[in-house]
């Protein structure tokens, strides 16, 4: 193919745009904002990768075990094995772009434990592993936008996909800068805009990941896959304006976690599971802290202060910064917060969505984590598959758009800036804030789809949100925000609903998706959940003929 | 509290200040405070006056991504790590003004991209000097895991005496990010210094403001003598 549009640009979308401009196609990389301010900055613990001088024992067929165990073994082989078995070429190729891993002494990737995996095998980079990721992509990327191979498309947010006859020709964009809705053409559309965080309100991710692309290309007839599985991460920081990421590479490092009884420390992971209890999989951890009902800690102050400073800097400035907490001389005090979605676009093994010519990757597309992700795995993915996409991409021939399918795109560019033109003229006297109704759906969610879930609460959640979707079209909205906050309810509001409803249908108890009315795993749900919309019903299907594993 | 904030609509419209009044709690920062303000309630001015939602730019909200750079009480910095209970009683917001406003607080930064694009400012591939000692090889590392930490959040340039509006000097973001690609590349390093002569080492005049607002404590300054030196060898 000859063009692309890559719709996101953190880690993901830009290793996709870099490796289609190698490959010599042009790319739009759009975006409202430069790759600095994508959530990718804030991964900090590191990126998985069985390297050639490896621990004795490790192999990428452990490598392999450990994800797919990790994900409740509902993530297909074939992919997974993609995935492990290119993590050292991706390792090379980060470096050989100038990343700055952290080294030993031999000038080689150091490599640190992580939870759930059997030996020390993540890379990273200090505790901003993704930072120095992003510094290195821009990087890459700014060379072929020199080369004029990949422009960039600032202020730009995704309004919507021109499909005709279930093939991908371009997207709507709405442009900040100058209020207007635009079309863009291209061969391919490839979709990294990243979680569905704004579900939740205040998470440990950005507050620009929100999930509208995802579910307006539901409502547009894109498959969705396993949205039930939602990682808490089981140790973050609470303070008043979000939740902050306590990465794991302080449990990783020995941090221990505990809660005080008599005035005394319980070390309940350890206690439960032994002496690595605290390096346990998310789920369990975060199932755990919960089962306490009380404040828990975790203890990293027994470390000398100067290999604090070393290892985990990033960490103790937060804590200093934001609570007045020193993690050299007094444990932190953590709760669980929804931190990444394993599920989101159905994607086949090319990262190819049920339209033909639209591509998902990175964490709004489903593939490689199951019922849970490994930590240190999100970043592989996010390369992995953007380099995945692009191979598909360049291979592929062009199909030439003709110019009656142009006709139809016209109308609903027409009819998209006719609706936008009506709401932004709703003016500043129109009282109700679209942002209300984004806080009660955070609320609903919390409450009804958290950490243990049940048939009623999901019933209750669903009822909630079928109410805001009949009355978010009726409203008359506060015209003095960004337009895109308006247009993108529905969307969020949809998605919203679809995670609800195949939470409800999963009726056992596997990796992040625990029920207490069915609380053990079933061999009838072994396989992954896909959801679709139809003229409002929103129907769910088990894939056990595996459709999305090949 | 009194809150002061330098409005504008659109890139082509006056400015004006608005004043609210805010209450302020614990150890809330300004992100938080502007947050309170647009959502807390229905947004009125300090005399009850309705008016529009105030516009500025977030997504970490931790200090990492630089989107909520802003001027507070005269001092660029980010909003969501300033915190009330180390400011006066009234605060003052108003934009970078470096940048061109695109709406409040929202200002456009791609002059920045766009220099370091036009100075092919990108390591291409790591290409190390050799270096004497392991000691020297660790601290120059460090130093450059700091240099690419840099947010592009532009706050370095807001405080810059030497920083107009970007199109002969490029500022200190641009120093160190010259540093990194060419350190992380030696076979880029002569191509670089000749950019860096032209668009900072010749006319910065060593303020260093840069290095007391930089949130990521780039030691700006340690850049600027190595690429220094390299145009001196």
């Amino acid at each position: 193919m000859k063009s692309a549009i890559v719709i996101g640009s953190g880690i993901s979308g830009m290793t996709c745009a870099v490796k289609l401009a190698e490959a010599g196609v042009e790319v739009e990389l759009v975006s409202p904002f430069p790759s600095e301010r994508s959530q990718s900055v804030m991964a900090a613990g590191g990126i998985n990768a069985v390297l050639s001088d490896h621990e004795d024992g490790d192999s990428v067929a452990c490598h392999i075990e450990d994800t797919r165990r990790g994900g409740r073994y509902l993530a297909g082989e074939t992919a997974v094995a993609g995935l492990c078995g290119h993590a050292e070429e991706i390792i090379r190729y980060l470096e050989g772009i100038g990343t700055v891993f952290s080294v030993d002494e031999n000038g080689l990737p150091a490599r640190r434990a992580f939870g759930g995996q059997s030996y020390r095998r993540t890379c990273y980079c200090g505790s901003a592993t993704g930072k120095q990721i992003v510094s290195a992509l821009v990087m890459e990327t700014r060379k072929y936008e020199g080369a004029g191979l990949i422009r960039r498309r600032l202020w730009s947010c995704f309004h919507s996909a021109l499909i005709l006859d279930g093939r991908c020709c371009g997207v709507l964009l709405f442009d900040e800068s100058t209020r207007k809705i635009e079309a863009a053409y291209a061969d391919a559309v490839v979709i990294a805009t990243g979680g569905q965080n704004a579900l939740f309100g205040k998470t440990t991710g950005s507050t620009q990941c929100d999930g509208y692309t995802v579910g307006k290309l539901f409502l547009q007839g894109a498959e969705l896959k396993n949205l039930e599985f939602i990682q808490y991460h089981p140790t973050a920081l609470y303070t008043g304006q979000k939740k902050m990421l306590i990465s794991e590479a302080v449990r990783g490092e020995g941090g221990r976690l505990f809660y005080i009884e008599n005035g005394k420390r319980v070390y309940f992971m350890e206690e439960k599971y032994g002496p690595q209890g605290n390096l346990m999989t998310r789920d369990i951890v975060s199932r755990e802290i919960e089962r306490t009902g009380r404040q828990v800690f975790l203890d990293i102050s027994f470390l000398d202060s100067r290999q604090i400073d070393r290892r985990l800097p990033e960490v103790r400035d937060l804590c200093k910064k934001y609570r007045n907490l020193d993690i050299a001389a007094e444990p932190i005090p953590v709760e669980p917060s929804v931190h990444f979605f394993m599920g989101g676009l159905a994607v086949h093994l090319n990262h190819e969505t049920n339209i033909k010519n639209l591509f998902a990757i990175g964490e709004c597309a489903s593939m490689y984590h199951g019922a849970n992700r490994l930590g240190g795995n999100s970043l592989l993915a996010a390369v992995y598959s953007g380099m995945i996409a692009a191979k598909e991409i360049a291979a592929r021939p062009s199909e030439k758009t003709l110019p009656e399918e142009q006709t139809d795109f016209v109308r609903q560019l027409e009819s998209a800036n006719e609706q936008l033109k009506k709401a932004l003229e709703a003016g500043v006297e129109s009282p109700f804030p679209v942002m209300y109704i984004r806080e009660m759906l955070a609320e609903t969610m919390n409450r009804d789809l958290g950490i243990v879930r049940d048939e009623a609460s999901l019933d209750a959640g669903i009822s909630d949100v079928d109410y805001y979707l009949s009355a978010a079209d009726k409203i008359t909205y506060d015209s003095s925000v960004m337009p895109y906050e308006i247009y993108s309810l529905k969307g969020i509001l949809s998605l919203a609903k679809a995670v609800l409803v195949c939470a409800k249908e999963r009726r056992e108890s596997r990796g992040a998706h625990f029920r207490s009315d069915f609380p053990e795993a079933d061999d009838d749900f072994g396989c992954a959940t896909i959801i679709s919309y139809d003229q409002g019903a929103y129907r769910v299907r088990f894939d056990k003929e595996r459709a999305y594993e090949s | 509290m009194k809150v002061k904030i330098l409005r504008q609509v659109t890139p082509f419209s006056e400015s004006y200040w608005e004043t609210f009044r805010a209450e302020v709690t614990g150890n809330m920062s300004v992100a938080e405070l502007l947050d309170h303000l647009n959502y807390h309630d229905d947004i009125v001015d300090e005399n009850g006056r309705k008016t529009t939602r105030i516009g500025w730019e977030c997504s970490c909200l931790q200090g990492v991504c630089g989107a909520c750079a802003m001027v507070i009480n005269g001092v660029p910095a980010l909003a969501c790590e300033t915190f009330v209970k180390d400011l006066k009683e009234e605060i003052t917001i108003r934009p970078l003004q470096k940048f061109p406003v695109i709406h409040d607080l929202v200002v456009d930064r791609s002059i920045i991209q766009e220099n370091l694009k036009k100075t092919d400012i990108y390591i291409g591939e790591y290409k190390p000097a050799e270096k004497k000692s392991t000691t020297e090889a660790l601290k120059e590392h460090d130093h450059q895991y700091t240099a690419a930490k840099c947010l592009k959040c532009g706050l370095c340039l807001e405080i810059c005496p030497n920083y107009v509006n970007g199109k002969t000097f490029f500022g200190a973001v641009f120093a160190n990010d010259c540093y990194l690609v060419s350190t992380r590349n030696r076979e880029k390093a002569s191509e670089i210094r000749k950019y860096y002569g032209e668009h900072f080492g010749n006319t910065c005049s060593k303020a260093l403001s840069c290095v007391d607002v930089c949130p990521m404590k780039i030691p700006t300054l340690a850049s600027i003598a190595k690429m220094n030196r390299k145009i001196l060898t």
